[in-house]
């Protein structure tokens, strides 16, 4: 018999989906130095929040998705979701989607979905009937039976998607999730995610490097700099919701836009 | 023309060719006996050729088990672990393009000339390729993989169930397919160099008193058992495919994997 690892049970009146980031930091140590990835970085993220990341490559948007995941710890400060460390991944919690799809090619879409589910031991018809939901959802109804060798980018993404959302996690990490899109099925799946996130509450945080995609997704937009990363700005973004197509050329958007670009320049 | 009707007709041709060149005249008997002398010459010698086939087949049963298990198993460890594979994959790889039938005689001397001598050589020369393939699934599963496992709370023996090993199935199999013919191989050329038993033995001693019929009812033997052998591999080829997803659904993504359509796990 597997052990059932790796789950918190549900604390009842924890708040779900809260992240608390307090003085994290993370060193690399290679065989010629120690790399400073992440140094004192806090950053509280309330429950229901959309919160992107954006920062020059190499200053540890990945290693703080990493960290948040379980996947990796940090080397000093505390990170708390629903108020408990996360000493490795738990699903239950936290779900990833990562910049590659990375679907078992062997096993179809549905069993994709099912794969968190079949780790827990859930019997085979209820994770059948919660995959075929969370493919409905993604907008992939019908699809369930397809391989991901005959799913298309976008299609594979979105069954990575339904895979990090089937467990029902209060928290989804996605890392550059639409970066290996095209520009048109990027705008679709951006629009498609809002609507998924605000059909079911969820935190999200997403690392992008598109200043644009991040403006126009975000609540709040964590801005970092490299060497050591570092948070420089947390702009929200006060735009009205549902966001438009019509907003990416107003004022508000230029001047946010605008002022990202510029720690970024200074710091890249 | 579908490519199966197609490749039915080159085999009943190359059959019927076999029957009427040596026949017409065009060749030698003595060269290429027709098919059906050679049939009668196996059949009239049929308890011969059935120890002879009884002695080849345990021989390849034998290496078979060593060549594919400790292939299997040695290329896991090699696979799985950075050191070993520092230290032992350059010197396998150098090892897989010596000759190795020059260490046969070796072996004819540490273990005599039966059966024995034969298992030990035909072992180590299907080990190689089944070690080195079984070594490069490991080593290529992509690590995205493991990592979004881990991600979705997967323990180190579900990651070995649910994701090392279907994903290094094909490639180990495809080892298999090769270590296998090699083990064939191994028993047969061992027994046409010394021995006193089985096909390979057979062959060589009616190849020394021309009688070509029945040289070439061994020929056929061998060639029955390594098509036995590749239908045995496909058959596994199915069944790991129906356990690698748990359905038969999967089948279908294999068969295409197999012909060459889509590539397998490794990105
Ligand atoms: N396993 C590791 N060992 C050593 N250094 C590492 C390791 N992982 C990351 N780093 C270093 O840590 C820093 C942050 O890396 P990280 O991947 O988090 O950056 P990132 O912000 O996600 O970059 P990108 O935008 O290019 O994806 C980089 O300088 C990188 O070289
Ligand atoms: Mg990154």
């Amino acid at each position: 018999m597997q052990p059932l690892a790796n789950v918190t049970p549900f604390k009842p009146g924890s708040r779900a989906g809260a992240i608390q980031i307090s003085n994290v930091g993370q060193v690399f140590k290679t065989a010629t130095q120690d790399v400073v990835a992440l140094s004192d970085v806090s950053l509280d993220i309330k429950p229901g929040r959309f919160v992107v990341l954006v920062g020059p490559s190499g200053c540890g948007k990945s290693t703080l998705l990493m960290m948040l995941a379980g996947l990796r710890q940090q080397t000093s400060g505390t990170i708390l979701i629903n108020e408990a460390p996360i000493p490795q991944p738990d699903p239950n919690r936290v779900g990833v989607i990562f910049q590659e799809p990375s679907l078992f090619p062997w096993l179809t879409a549905e069993e994709n979905v099912e794969f968190p589910l079949a780790l827990r031991r859930i019997p085979r018809s209820d994770r059948r009937a919660k995959a075929v939901d969370a493919l409905k959802l993604v907008g992939l109804e019908g699809f369930g039976k397809r391989h991901p060798h005959e799913l298309s980018g976008g299609m594979k993404q979105r069954v990575s998607i339904a895979r990090g959302l089937v467990q029902d996690p209060p928290v989804l990490l996605m890392d550059e999730p639409f970066a290996a899109l095209d520009e048109q099925t990027r705008m679709t799946m951006g629009d498609e995610l809002l609507r998924i996130w605000a059909a079911t509450g969820k935190t999200v945080v997403f690392v992008t490097h598109s200043l644009t995609e991040a403006v126009y997704l975000a609540d709040e937009v964590v801005v970092m700099s490299a060497r050591p990363g570092r948070i420089v700005d947390h702009l929200t973004i006060s735009l009205p919701r549902p966001r438009t197509y019509e907003m990416l050329g107003g004022e508000t958007f230029g001047t946010l836009r605008d002022r990202i670009w510029r720690h970024i320049r200074k710091s890249a | 023309m579908s490519a199966a009707t197609l490749r039915r007709l080159i085999v009943v041709s190359l059959v019927v060719l076999w029957e009427l060149l040596p026949r017409l005249g065009v060749i030698p008997e003595l060269f290429l006996p027709s098919l059906s002398s050679t049939i009668a010459a196996g059949w009239n010698d049929a308890g011969e050729y059935g120890h002879a086939l009884a002695v080849t087949l345990y021989e390849v049963g034998v290496s078979m088990l060593f060549a594919c298990g400790g292939g299997i198993l040695a290329g896991a460890i090699v696979g799985s672990l950075p050191r070993p594979r520092v230290l032992i994959m350059p010197m396998v790889s150098s090892l897989y393009a010596v000759p190795l039938v020059i260490l046969y005689p070796v072996f004819t001397v540490w273990l005599g000339i039966g059966s024995e001598s034969k298992i030990a050589f035909a072992a180590i020369y299907g080990f190689l390729p089944t070690m080195l393939s079984t070594a490069a699934g490991i080593q290529t599963i992509d690590p995205q993989l493991l990592l979004a496992a881990r991600s979705m709370g997967a323990t180190l023996s579900q990651r070995l169930t649910r994701v090392i090993i279907p994903a290094a199935i094909p490639t180990v199999l495809s080892g298999l397919r090769v270590g296998g013919a090699l083990v064939i191989v191994g028993v047969v050329v061992s027994e046409m160099l010394i021995s006193s038993a089985g096909i390979g033995y057979l062959i060589s001693r009616y190849r020394t008193i021309l009688d070509s019929p029945h040289v070439f009812a061994g020929v056929l033997l061998v060639l029955a058992m390594a098509i036995a052998f590749n239908a045995a591999i496909k058959w596994i080829e199915r069944k790991a495919s129906i356990w690698q997803t748990g359905t038969r659904e999967g089948q279908r993504a294999a068969d295409e994997i197999q012909a060459g359509t889509i590539q397998p796990a490794t990105a």
